[in-house]
């Protein structure tokens, strides 16, 4: 029997690369959706690490460390929050 | 979903926030340790908090207000106790001295959080930072300190 493939849809799944948390400890929502100001997921919502190693939206840390009480520091342990520099 | 007329004036954050932490409160079912929201208004919340058992506060049942405020959980909630409690770190309007509700606040902490740290506050109160000076200097005497605090209870518990 032969076929004759006429058209087909591809289907892609993605999800952010954590290894440690799923969960954004500012907002309480999945990593793999967006932050609670954002409606969609994905790049324009990303996430970003700490040299402590915490994730969080770039959009709810940012959000922390702008606040008036100057929290410079990572909410989780309070070690002073710097992003991770990307190789 | 059409939002309650009360939380209109609620940003999105902060209400998809509360309605997780509401939700993951009651999942969590924690003894001794109550809160729901008092009217439509997801930002003001009423609570309770037992003593832990096998501390002199044990059994005795404090009443509490939680007022969030609309950049939750970036800033901290205001908690004050509505019953009337003779405590080191609570002054005689209910309002508390806990580090985690003022400079130590962190936006990761939840109201789970909050209240089992309430909890463990007064069965481990700090005596060095008082509000109520009497019941500090009481604290060291566990047994008058236990009396008065009984006989003020059951002056003020309904």
């Amino acid at each position: 029997m032969k076929i004759t493939l006429k058209q087909y849809n591809g289907v892609a799944t993605w999800r952010w690369n954590t290894e440690t948390e799923d969960i954004c400890g500012i907002c309480r929502l999945e990593f793999d959706a967006c932050c609670p100001q954002c409606l969609f997921p994905g790049e324009t919502c990303p996430i970003v690490e700490g040299t402590c190693g915490h994730i969080f939206h770039k959009h709810c840390i940012e959000k922390w460390s702008n606040s008036d009480k100057n929290n410079k520091s990572c909410p989780m342990d309070r070690l002073p929050w710097t992003l991770v520099k990307k190789p | 979903m059409p939002e309650l007329p009360g939380n209109t004036a609620i940003s999105p954050a902060t209400l998809k926030r509360l309605k997780n932490e509401l939700m993951g409160l009651m999942m969590a079912n924690i003894k001794g340790i109550t809160a729901f929201p008092e009217s439509d208004n997801m930002l003001s919340w009423i609570g309770s908090i037992e003593g832990a058992a096998e501390t002199v506060y044990s059994g005795l049942k404090y009443k509490i207000k939680i007022k969030f405020s609309n950049d939750f959980p970036i800033t901290a909630p205001t908690i004050v106790f509505t019953t009337p409690i003779y405590h080191p770190n609570v002054d005689k309007q209910g309002n508390i001295c806990l580090d985690i509700l003022k400079e130590e606040w962190s936006a990761v902490y939840n109201v789970q959080t909050i209240l089992l740290s309430l909890q463990s506050l007064l069965g481990e109160p700090n005596p060095a930072s008082p509000l109520n000076v009497d019941a500090a200097k009481l604290w060291e005497n566990q047994e008058a300190y236990k009396t008065a605090l009984l006989e003020h209870y059951n002056q003020n518990s309904d």
